[in-house]
């Protein structure tokens, strides 16, 4: 056991060091590029934090002063899943975020404006979350981990019936934990 | 009568002919009712009727003057036919003949001269607890009884109960089509933060609250025999399918499937439930044998596919789905086959609600900005935009598939509204409280 949380710590290090570097290195293409090629260490540790969990909590807590924390919000067009250029940027970060701090669970919420009905909402907030969760896999974190949840259009997050609030009430947000 | 005529032979064939021309004027009232139906510019044509106060009986069954009892039953009455559009009360100041002398015998010149095509004597009753209601409908134009006479028994709490049942008859005499007013709706009231699962008469009375807590309730559909209730609650944190039994006061969650759980629909037969579920990459629609809980899965493409909604024989199931672009509605058999889009006005169509009498659809189309309430034949033809406001959602029709009652968003408020199907008559149903209502759903008629 104390091996193992030995090792996880070691790796984490590893994760949080490489995560360091990563917004410094430009856009949001080069940013998720540079994750991306450090998935396969990223996802071991995630993979191994679980066994060690105290050891991870104590060097989540330093790296968090070290790497400004993501927002953990990314929006979409009307009617669409897709995830933007600057979305996937925003994501690449959390991904990384999120193996550095070696979370449990991510839970991805899925929203939607006002406009259109609750049922439809209902479907499409589900595939805004299923989409960002999907980058969150391709950029190492472990799917397994991830849950998604659809709020539709229950929960906005600005009031106000205007392009400005739908705009922001567009949305998948992460709870990370 | 009939004993004289059947005498001889002769006799017999003139029997026939009464026969034929009794059966020809049983055909020629949903003529008439057709006539009322017809929308001229103004709006639905109104039949007037006079609706007096019902009568007071006394033990021996000697009418009095009516009570309060009397009074209020025929307040609610007329509420109700008036709601409808296709009916217009005559004016209690220019009555003729008074309750008491009415219910002795109809003065049908009385009635004439008022303008009154249609008049409703009835007389109260109660003794031992219980009320007793009868009514009979009175033909002016002709100069009949409009069907037999008919008696209500009850408790006199559920009076509002007699008073839409009453209502019913003299609505289904005269205009031919099925009844609606003795059926509730269920919906979804929300006040601060908080969404629950309520239920209430569909004229907005006895407002009954069933699953009051800090989750979010969704989509209420009642059961066939409108015991049951399905809808979608947050209570686990997740959208999930739950069963209302109203009777029993109990709910049970039925199925944790991961993802969306969502728009649950009772099949016509009870026995199943169509749903959208993700647990298979994206939203798609499933049967769930609600005996085996075995899972047919309908659909299968990367578009969303959700909100199904039952034919009245079970056959069909019309659904929104996003495989063209945008969502539009599309129908297909219960077995996944054979599925044709069958909307293509308006860029943004959903939420589609099949008419229990089985010849239309009623959705949600968007485009423009805004989101109205339309209603087409199955195979799309003859579609109809009945409102016009810009967030009017969840159309659901009454048990006879005249009416729609739909949410409507207008500023921060959410109400409910009835709109009859031909596009008048919009109305809105008041809920009280300071409450905000949406997420219909109109039950089957109470017997």
């Amino acid at each position: 056991m104390k091996r193992t949380g030995i090792v996880t710590t070691l790796l984490f290090s590893l994760a949080v060091l490489s995560a360091c570097s990563s917004p410094q290195s430009g856009g949001p293409e080069a940013g998720a590029g540079g994750a991306g090629g450090k998935g396969g260490a990223g996802s071991g540790a995630a993979g191994m934090n679980r066994s060690g969990a105290d050891g991870s909590s104590l060097a989540g807590g330093g790296a968090g002063g070290a790497n400004a924390e993501p927002e953990h919000r990314v929006h979409f067009a009307f009617d669409s899943s897709a995830v933007t250029g600057e979305a996937q940027g925003v994501l690449a970060a959390n991904a990384r975020w999120i193996k550095a701090k070696g979370s449990s669970e991510v839970v991805v919420e899925g929203h939607c404006d006002e406009r259109g009905t609750r049922e439809y909402n209902l479907a499409l907030g589900q595939k805004r979350a299923d989409a960002a969760k999907e980058v969150l896999v391709s950029q190492g974190v472990d799917a397994s981990k991830i849950k998604t949840v659809s709020f539709g259009k229950e929960r906005a997050l600005v009031e106000g019936h205007d392009e400005f609030a739908w705009s922001k009430n567009r949305r998948a947000e992460l709870r990370i934990r | 009568m009939f004993d004289r005529w059947l005498a001889g032979k002769w006799r017999v064939v003139l029997a026939s002919l009464a026969l034929l021309v009794a059966l020809s004027s049983l055909a020629a009232s949903p003529a008439w009712a057709i006539q009322i139906d017809i929308t001229k510019e103004g709006g639905l044509q109104a039949l007037p009727i006079a609706l007096p106060d019902f009568v007071s009986l006394d033990p021996g069954g000697a009418p009095g003057l009516p009570g309060e009892m009397g009074r209020k039953l025929v307040e609610l009455v007329t509420a109700d036919l008036e709601g409808s559009g296709l009916f217009r009360a005559v004016p209690r100041a220019g009555h003729l003949q008074d309750p008491v002398s009415l219910w002795k015998g109809a003065s049908y010149k009385d009635w004439r001269l008022v303008g009154a095509e249609a008049v409703v004597s009835g007389a109260v009753r109660e003794a031992g607890g219980k009320l007793v209601v009868d009514f009979y409908l009175h033909n002016v134009y002709r100069g009949t009884l409009w069907g037999k006479g008919k008696r209500f028994t009850s408790s006199p709490a559920d009076w509002r109960f007699v008073a839409h049942r009453v209502a019913d008859e003299i609505y289904t005499r005269v205009t031919g089509e099925g009844p609606y007013f003795a059926s509730r709706v269920a919906f979804i009231a929300e006040k601060g933060k908080r969404k629950w699962l309520s239920l209430m008469d569909q004229d907005g009375a006895n407002r009954l609250d069933l699953q009051v807590g800090s989750a979010i309730a969704l989509t209420p559909r009642f059961s066939p025999d409108g015991g049951r209730l399905f809808y979608v609650s947050f209570e686990t944190g997740e959208p999930r399918i739950f069963r209302w039994d109203l009777y029993e006061g109990r709910k049970f969650q039925q199925g944790d499937y991961p993802g969306l759980n969502s728009t649950p629909a009772w099949s016509p037969d009870g026995r199943r439930m169509a749903v959208t579920l993700s647990k298979d990459g994206n939203a798609e629609i499933y049967i769930k044998d609600l005996f085996s809980q075995g899972l047919t899965r309908l659909t299968q493409n990367s578009a969303i596919d959700t909100s199904p909604t039952w034919s009245p024989d079970g056959r069909q199931i019309a659904f929104t789905s996003d495989r063209g672009g945008g969502p539009q509605i599309y129908v297909m058999g219960a077995d996944g086959q054979n599925v044709r889009r069958i909307t293509y006005e308006g860029k943004n169509n959903t939420a589609p609600a099949w008419s229990p009498s089985g010849d239309k659809v009623a959705f949600v189309m968007g485009g423009g900005g805004r989101f109205r309430i339309a209603v087409t034949d199955p195979e799309g033809a003859a579609v109809r935009v009945l409102t016009d406001s810009w967030m009017d959602e969840s159309p659901t029709w009454s048990p006879n598939g005249r009416v729609l009652i739909f949410s409507r968003q207008e500023g921060s408020h959410t109400r409910l509204y009835t709109i009859d199907h031909t596009g008048h008559n919009e109305r809105l149903v008041p809920v009280g409280d300071g409450i905000e209502a949406s997420d219909p759903s109109w039950s089957p008629l109470i017997r």
